[in-house]
């Protein structure tokens, strides 16, 4: 694994490292098919407005580059938030609000910022995806390991995202599993980030 | 280019570059999702309305109500009338739970003449995810409880949830959701029945 890649999974991981967009990562990992969906529409947004942003480096001057990345990112997830409406609508009706909140990512605004704006279309592009595959991974463990201990169950509903053959991997794991239900609730995705975080900086070390 | 030109001009430009963007993607995905929405509408109905207990077409007869007292409404919401052979058989009585945990939950109620419930549907709601939304079909069984219930059957007094002393199954960890469901669902059972009385007058008019 390449060090630029290496670091935007692990070793600068934006949600274990570095710690920002908390709010979706935490709202919506409570399972794997939330997780999945929103890790998708991140990683695609995350993408597309790096390379906006980095096209339209030349002109950026420092006193408004902010609005114009808000500009940039706030369009760029409206415009998606359409489409999924369109083209995977029962997602989007189950994703719902979090796709708007997409916007309030500071990931986002972060490789904007401190990446997009000051390298090639290709670098920034490279730098969208691996960020933001680096949060999806850590979002969908999450959402594994509270739908496990909460729902005893992996992949459930996954006919929302991949159709038919989602209705194949539903695994109820615990027969008859009463579930762990703070797992599931708000306190129980701060208890299961705080422990991969520990695991990550013990690793580290 | 002095900074005062400069700097509004950028921010023109990108404005309307963004705008670009999103008046294309609402000209791309408009008819698409109209589409979408009244698919989802007729594969409700459905349910709400079996095949065997009409012969009219659906999205023809339905009329407009309004009932914010009774059933919850925040504008014109449409029911829908299921007819055999010219006469009614099945309504589907749109209701707005306003006292949902977040937000108003929206809902259709399907009811035989005999006030028989043929199906729920929630068409929209805010719940909590993983717990108030549960009431979901696609989500957990909970709203299989009540097809084929009326009023008579259960009673008036016991159309509440376990919670509340009345015989519905709430779900773990949320009340609230379910209990504005049951309380609305029992709304469209009482104006179903008076829906009947009065049309049944219009009918003998005709």
């Amino acid at each position: 694994m390449s060090g630029f890649i290496r670091k935007r999974l692990i070793d600068d991981n934006a949600a274990l490292v570095q710690l920002l967009g908390l709010c979706p990562l935490l709202a919506v990992s409570n399972s794997v098919v939330n997780a999945l969906g929103l890790a998708i529409a991140t990683v695609f947004t995350l993408v597309l407005t790096n390379a906006l942003v980095s096209a339209i480096k030349p002109i950026i001057s420092k006193e408004i580059r902010i609005s114009l990345f808000v500009l940039i990112i706030a369009s760029v997830v409206t415009a998606l938030e359409m489409f999924m409406n369109a083209y995977f609508h029962e997602l989007y009706l189950i994703l719902g609000i979090f796709i708007p909140l997409i916007v309030t990512n500071c990931i986002i605004m972060a490789r904007a910022e401190s990446f997009a704006s000051k390298n090639t279309i290709w670098l920034a592009i490279k730098d969208g995806f691996f960020t933001g595959l680096g949060f999806a991974l850590v979002l969908v463990v999450i959402g594994a390991i509270r739908e496990i201990l909460g729902n005893g169950s992996l992949f459930n509903q996954a006919h929302l995202l991949f159709g038919e053959f989602g209705k194949v991997i539903q695994w109820q794991i615990f027969e008859d599993y009463h579930g762990f239900l703070i797992a599931i609730l708000p306190p129980g995705a701060f208890f299961v980030l705080a422990i991969l975080i520990a695991i990550k900086n013990k690793v580290s070390k | 280019m002095s900074p005062f030109i400069k700097i509004p001009l950028v921010l023109a430009l990108v404005t309307f570059f963004t705008s670009g963007l999103l008046v294309f993607s609402e000209k791309a995905t408009h008819d698409k999702i109209a589409q979408q929405k009244k698919m989802l509408l007729l594969e409700s109905l459905k349910e709400l309305i079996p095949d065997e207990l009409h012969d009219n077409d659906l999205t023809q007869d339905s009329l407009l109500i309004n009932h914010p007292e009774q059933l919850g409404h925040r504008k014109e919401q449409a029911l829908y009338v299921g007819k055999l052979n010219g006469k009614t058989t099945v309504i589907a009585v749109p209701v707005t739970a306003r006292n949902g945990y977040s937000g108003d939950i929206d809902l259709m109620v399907g009811i035989k003449n005999n006030g028989e419930i043929t199906a729920v549907k929630i068409l929209e709601q805010h719940e909590t995810p993983g717990l108030g939304d549960l009431i979901q079909a696609n989500k957990s069984d909970w709203l299989k409880q009540f097809p084929s219930l009326s009023i008579n059957k259960v009673g008036i007094k016991n159309w509440k949830v376990k919670r509340d002393g009345g015989q519905f199954d709430q779900i773990t960890g949320a009340t609230i959701t379910p209990r504005a469901v049951v309380e609305a669902i029992k709304h469209a059972l009482e104006f179903q029945h008076e829906f009947l009385t009065t049309t049944h007058k219009e009918d003998t008019i005709k």
